[in-house]
């Protein structure tokens, strides 16, 4: 990304920031100021869904696509920065449950359902460090992670929908229609977008040093 | 944890929110530059001398 860019990225979630607790109103029906959570929560665990989609896509690609280990590179910082936000999508719920429903953990579907998420691809990176050989690791890696293709969906989308709830309908509803004050929404897309170009940001770098660090490692038992 | 008035004004929140924001921005940066000096073969003072300690 080009210095330029990421200053504007900079930009963007400043005005995110400032959108979320001076231009976006209160919601109604929740205590005090806490809906203004929701404009960090809600990019974070939407941001958490880009990336492990994208580690199963990475993964198809190395299955398919000749084996080249840019792919399993790029679908091992894709989990680990999908984990990332999902513990800050989770602790940022938590947050908001302890004011709304006065505990930080209250068995809700949603927070079963992102915990299954987060035991299943820390299933992954548990089977990553499990094998030795690089090859075999991969292989059975990639396998796990397009399995992730269904599985992700599933538990983000269809486990909240098909249980009752206690948290508040999604900015796409039941009902598959959008019920959010358009200025909430204009923020919450903003802050989505932002953390989405962020992840990939971060998803570049990342990889780039893990590319660096094999290199040398290479290097090291070369010598 | 109450989801009452926020203490001190809501405008403390968005500059500490900001603060936190700039300093994992700059952070990337940072950490942008040097992955790209080491990409060229060109480690830092730092990083050589740990590499020289290692050899």
């Amino acid at each position: 990304m080009k210095t330029a860019l990421a200053w504007l990225l900079w930009l963007w979630i400043a005005v995110v920031i400032l959108g979320a607790f001076l231009y976006a109103p209160l919601a109604k029906g929740f205590l005090g100021q806490s809906s203004r959570i929701l404009f960090f929560h809600v990019p974070m665990a939407w941001t958490s869904f880009v990336a492990f989609i994208a580690a199963g896509i990475s993964s198809a690609r190395y299955l398919w696509g000749g084996r080249d280990p840019r792919h399993d590179r790029s679908a091992r910082v894709a989990v680990e920065l999908g984990m990332l936000f999902t513990i800050l999508a989770t602790v940022t719920g938590a947050l908001w449950a302890r004011i709304m429903w006065g505990a930080y953990w209250n068995w809700d579907p949603r927070q079963i359902s992102i915990c299954m998420a987060m035991l299943f691809y820390g299933a992954y990176l548990a089977l990553r460090e499990s094998v030795e050989d690089p090859d075999a690791r991969a292989r059975l890696a990639a396998s796990y992670a397009v399995l992730g293709l269904v599985v992700a969906p599933f538990l983000y989308f269809v486990v909240p929908r098909i249980t009752f709830s206690l948290h508040p309908d999604s900015v796409v509803n039941a009902r598959g229609k959008v019920d959010v004050e358009s200025h909430m929404l204009q923020v919450l897309l903003l802050g989505s977008l932002g953390f989405n170009v962020l992840y990939f940001w971060m998803h570049n770098i990342q990889c780039r040093l893990a590319a660096l660090s094999e290199r040398r490692d290479a290097a090291e038992e070369g010598s | 944890v109450t989801g009452g008035e926020v203490e001190g004004g809501i405008g403390w929140v968005v500059a500490v929110n900001l603060i936190v924001w700039t300093g994992l921005f700059l952070y990337l940066l940072r950490l942008r530059a040097r992955v790209k000096d080491l990409e060229n073969g060109n480690a830092s003072p730092k990083l050589g001398a740990l590499q020289e300690n290692k050899r």
